[in-house]
């Protein structure tokens, strides 16, 4: 046989075939589409994170400087690019309102600040002028108008007398819409003036430097993040700054130095078990083509074809499918994702937290670059590497057939001979003989089946404990509301800040409680676990900050908190009563507790302030955990506390609980009540779950994507394994038919084999993927991957699943069924003869 | 021969064609045929002569093209599929030239296949009394792909009688065996026949088989040529 023969002739074949060609080429075509549509959807998140980051401001690093000369040195720094110095003028006072007064300048060209675009006006210029949001000016109590007055109250450096100055508004910035929905005191307001003003006082020596240099050093393009942070580093060093006055836009900086490994790490992931599957499922096809072509083979043998054209045959099979559905599957695999996209995009605005960002979101709508040379080479030849993998046993089955045997051939059944079997026949004899028959089959087939719902239920398993709830929960663990207590622990400005001050006014009193609780609607009150300030006198590295004493929150846990800090212990034994006797401490933070070397069996030499009574107390960290719900970094037994004869009500935080229907006016009570009261923030549950629904969808619309492709791959390897079965055995399935099997016995006789596959792969993907999706939950959770802290089973997209199973393969078993129907019994029978 | 009473099958006007205008394939042409109950009839003819698609028809396995097949004085010409196939399970008992048997099920549940498929009782004496007939007392649980092509051939034969049809049909069943194989099967096949008072049609080749027939018919091009032997039925070609 010559070359163009064995072409002709794997031609002819793939017509012969069609069914098996279609479902080989629909494989390869899915396939190929899901490599280029992960792939590409994965190029495209490093493109919309690169330029989400360049879209809010383009700067390296945030340098705190005190002195003229550092912002002098600075600005002729050979490593600095481009600088703005933003210098901090003055705080704003009114009310609560969390304000301050700044000058904007721009040392150095190439910067860019998108909060500092202009909507209408100029950038002040004259002594008088300002500029700011429409919404400070109205929170202000001014008409945010150009040419408009507005009077400010404002504390120069922040210190000092109040001074009041009617200013003219020149410019106006693009409005944000967060205003409406978020807390007053959660939000820093700011207001540009202009640098005469600034140098008015500083001439007079009422204003000290106080500015802040943003920069970008050069080289982005060419350094990793190490190089670009040690430069910036140094460019600190050189102007005598130290580090702890300089903050690096880490994200931006990561973003832009990346090549985006981690990204690109996952996506190879995902990749790989694709490939993995889809090698099986194509696999399985070619494996039943040579066990259904055994005779066509032997008699190929019989005139003389050698291995190699054997071999040979398969390959151009192989590859003139190949030939049309990879290019079909990259074109699908690239506009996929070029299409959804501009979707999540919108969802991901959407729910986004401010109005600024959902209009991020939709500036990048169809602005992502998505196409990637190396990409696309990368996934031909992984497709082509897959096709050729799974062709390579069925290749070598074929070789070996011998020609004589194959004219006989009768399809195996192992080595066995004998079958106890029925004396009496029903249609679901003839279900569970066939699906025994060839076991390893049937058990592989359950088992590729099973393994890939396995990875749809181990992802649902996650993605159903990434939940806004929970991540609204951990800051308002009981009830809908917290009342708490802004608070300092090392506040050398301002010591009536810091906590041990704070709590000498008891504001969390018995009546003011009563005053909650009395308000219409409010069922419940209670206090979350007091808190005091503690600071060490011992070497630990937990107190100190380079050689410098710190202070930290000092708390205790009761016994109804065991069940939470025991399931989540880490390191040494909780147990309450020997901790109360013995005065043992529980350390709360994994990260802490590695970061600061600590050890079990540390002793802390520890002064606890009650108010200004001064309280010493040695203890030993007995026990490491990481619970779900928030604690001091260090806690005690309550008994141990109690003993302690605290004097000061060490409350910071309350949870209120109130009837559905009088929220929002308890909302609205509440808010009036801590207004009053600069040292209270309020949270309350709907904006949390707002903030909450905002970090879930960054990564809930991505990974559903996900999930959907998964359950593609799971459904093409049901459809392939239900069509192989079926079609495979036509001419039994025939001969069954004239011995009397009617339509509708056929039909439960499939059904039932299906519904045994379904059962089988239901059972493995609900056990496995169920264990295997906790322990990916723990490790997400460990790692705080996707902000988890609570699992949730996956019980809906079980049951989808389930659903999906049962009905998929019921309807596909119909329809084959039809299909064969339409076939006459007579080339049934003849098929393969 | 005497004994023929009731006509147990018969044709009118029968035709299967394939194709259409310059292709179209006569492969069974008009063919009008009466078979009494009991009988022992053979079709012969070359191949392509359109042997095996008259038997499918009769069997009820493939439709006409146009024309009728009376079964017990029933025309299956307007019965549903569920009814054909209880016609095929209940009535007739079909032997392949390949002896097509289910490869998963053993030798005894092959033969009780058509009954189960019916939900009939089982008459287990009835039979073991086949399965000895046919020398396959000791191969019932043998699958059938460890079984010589005699003896698979004879598991045919015990799965066609069982459901006890009145009408057993018959392709070529010695095709794949050898002679002396050949000849002691289509003895058992017309022992048996002759034992449950079936009516028994089958094409051969074999020249010694259709001298056991009480009537040979013979095919060419669609149509029967000649009918030798027997006297009894209207032949018009």
């Amino acid at each position: 046989m010559k070359n163009n023969t064995v072409f002709t002739l794997a031609m002819s074949k793939l017509r012969f075939h069609k069914s098996r060609t279609l479902l080989t080429g629909i494989a390869i075509f899915l396939t190929t589409t899901l490599l280029m549509g992960i792939g590409t959807s994965g190029i495209a998140m490093l493109d919309m994170n690169r330029q989400y980051a360049q879209e809010r401001s383009n700067y390296h690093a945030a340098f705190y400087l005190e002195t003229s000369e550092q912002l002098a040195a600075l600005s002729n720094h050979i490593s600095v690019e481009s600088m703005a110095a933003v210098e901090n003028f003055a705080t704003i006072i009114n009310g609560k309102m969390n304000g301050f007064l700044s000058c904007y300048e721009n040392v150095k060209n190439g910067l860019y600040f998108d909060n500092l675009r202009l909507a209408e006006g100029c950038f002040p210029e004259k002594e008088d002028e300002i500029c700011s949001l429409p919404a400070f000016f109205e929170r202000v109590g001014a008409e945010p108008v150009i040419g408009g007055k507005v009077t400010l109250s404002f504390r120069v450096n922040g210190k000092g007398e109040l001074q009041t100055k009617e200013f003219t508004i020149c410019g106006l910035l693009p409005d944000k819409e967060i205003t409406s929905n978020i807390d007053d005191s959660r939000i820093a307001w700011g207001a540009y003036i202009s640098k005469s003003l600034l140098e008015s006082y500083e001439q007079t020596g009422a204003y000290q430097l106080s500015c802040t240099a943003y920069l970008r050093v050069y080289g982005e393009e060419n350094l990793n993040y190490t190089e670009i942070t040690d430069k910036i580093k140094a460019t600190a060093a050189d102007i005598g700054l130290n580090e702890e006055f300089i903050t690096l836009d880490k994200q931006y900086l990561y973003t832009m130095t990346d090549p985006g490994t981690e990204t690109m790490s996952i996506v190879a992931g995902i990749c790989f078990i694709v490939i993995l599957f889809s090698a099986l499922v194509i696999y399985s096809i070619y494996y039943v083509s040579v066990i259904t072509d055994i005779q066509e083979i032997g008699k190929l043998k019989a005139l003389g074809a050698s291995k190699r054209q054997i071999a040979r045959l398969f390959f151009w099979q192989g590859s003139l499918i190949s030939a049309f559905a990879i290019p079909a599957g990259l074109l699908i695999g690239f506009f996929l994702p070029y299409f959804l996209f501009p979707f999540i995009l919108q969802a991901l605005g959407r729910d986004a937290l401010d109005s600024a960002e959902s209009g991020y979101m939709e500036n990048l709508t169809g602005k992502i670059h998505m196409f990637s040379l190396p990409l696309l080479l990368t996934v031909i030849l992984a497709m082509l590497f897959t096709v050729w993998i799974s062709l390579l046993k069925p290749i070598r089955m074929a070789k070996k057939v011998s020609p004589v045997e194959a004219i006989r051939y009768q399809e195996n059944t192992g080595s066995k001979k004998l079958r106890k079997g029925h004396r009496e026949i029903k249609v679901t004899t003839l279900t569970l003989a066939n699906l025994t028959r060839n076991k390893r089959r049937t058990t592989v087939t359950i088992l590729t089946m099973g393994l890939s719902c396995v990875l749809f239920i181990c992802a649902s398993a996650v993605l159903s404990s990434t939940s806004a709830k929970d991540i609204a929960r951990r800051n308002i663990p009981e009830g809908e509301f917290r009342i708490a207590l802004d608070y300092s622990l090392n506040d050398k400005e301002y010591p009536e800040n810091n906590l041990e001050n704070l709590v000498q006014q008891n504001f969390f009193s018995d009546a003011f409680l009563t005053q909650l609780s009395d308000i219409k609607g409010v069922e419940k009150v209670e206090r979350a676990h007091g808190k005091i300030s503690s600071s060490s006198d011992g070497d630990s590295a937990l107190y100190h900050n380079n050689g410098e004493k710190i202070y930290l929150t000092f708390s205790y846990f009761t016994r109804e908190d065991l069940q939470d800090l025991s399931s989540n212990l880490i390191y040494g034994d909780i147990d309450y009563d020997r901790m109360t006797a013995n005065r043992e401490v529980l350390c709360t933070h994994e990260y802490t507790f590695n970061e600061c070397a600590l050890a079990l069996g540390d002793t802390f030499p520890l002064t606890l302030y009650d108010g200004s009574r001064e309280v010493p107390l040695t203890v030993t960290l007995t026990a490491l955990t990481q619970p779900d719900a928030d604690y001091s970094l260090l806690v005690i037994t309550e008994d141990l506390w109690n003993s302690l004869g605290l004097t000061c009500e060490p409350t910071t935080d309350i949870y209120l609980h109130v009837e559905d229907k009088q929220y929002d006016s308890v909302k609205k009570t509440l808010a009036d009540i801590v207004a009053e009261n600069p040292h209270f923030t309020l949270y309350s549950l709907d904006e949390e779950m707002r903030i909450g629904r905002s970090s879930v969808s960054l990564i809930k619309y991505p990974a559903y994507l996900i999930l959907v492709l998964i359950a593609v791959i799971s459904f093409m390897n049901l459809i392939n394994t239900m069509i192989t079965s079926i079609v495979t055995r036509k001419k039994e399935l025939g001969i069954l038919q004239a011995v009397g099997l009617s339509n509708r016995q056929l039909v439960r006789m499939l059904s039932g084999e299906g519904l045994i596959f379904t059962a089988g792969t239901l059972l493995i993907s609900v056990i496995l993927g169920n264990i295997l999706g906790y322990l990916l939950f723990l490790y997400a959770k460990k790692t705080h991957f996707m902000s988890l802290s609570r699992y949730h089973y996956p019980l809906w997209e079980t049951i989808c699943l389930a659903l999906i199973l049962l009905i998929g393969q019921s309807i596909i078993t119909l329809f084959i069924s039809k299909k064969i129907e339409k076939e006459s019994l007579i080339e049934r029978i003849r098929n393969d003869e | 021969m005497e004994n023929f009473k009731d006509i147990i099958l018969k044709t009118e006007n029968l035709c299967k064609f394939y194709g259409a205008e310059d292709n179209l394939v006569k492969a069974v042409d008009h063919i009008n045929l009466q078979i009494k109950q009991g009988e022992f009839v053979t079709i012969i003819g070359k191949s392509g002569s359109g042997k095996s698609t008259l038997l499918h028809m009769l069997g009820a396995l493939d439709n006409p093209t146009s024309g009728k097949v009376w079964i017990n004085g029933e025309n299956i010409a307007s019965f549903k599929e569920d009814k054909l196939s209880q016609i095929r399970r209940r009535k007739i008992g079909f032997i392949f030239q390949a002896f097509n048997l289910i490869p998963s099920l053993n030798v005894w549940e092959n033969i009780v296949l058509p009954l189960g498929l019916d939900g009939k009782p089982l008459d287990e004496s009835f039979i073991n009394d086949i399965v000895e007939t046919l020398g396959l007392t000791e191969k019932t649980k043998n699958l059938p792909n460890t079984l010589s092509g005699g003896q698979q051939q004879r598991c045919a034969i015990a799965r066609a009688i069982a459901s006890k049809p009145s009408i057993i049909l018959a392709d070529e069943p010695t095709g794949n065996l050898d002679t002396k194989t050949g000849n002691e099967v289509m003895s058992l096949l017309k022992t048996s026949a002759k034992k449950y008072g079936q009516t028994l049609i089958v094409i051969t080749h074999n020249e010694e088989i259709a001298q056991m027939a009480d009537r040979t018919i013979m095919l060419a091009d669609g149509k029967i040529i000649s009918v030798e032997k027997g006297d009894t039925l209207n032949n018009e070609k």
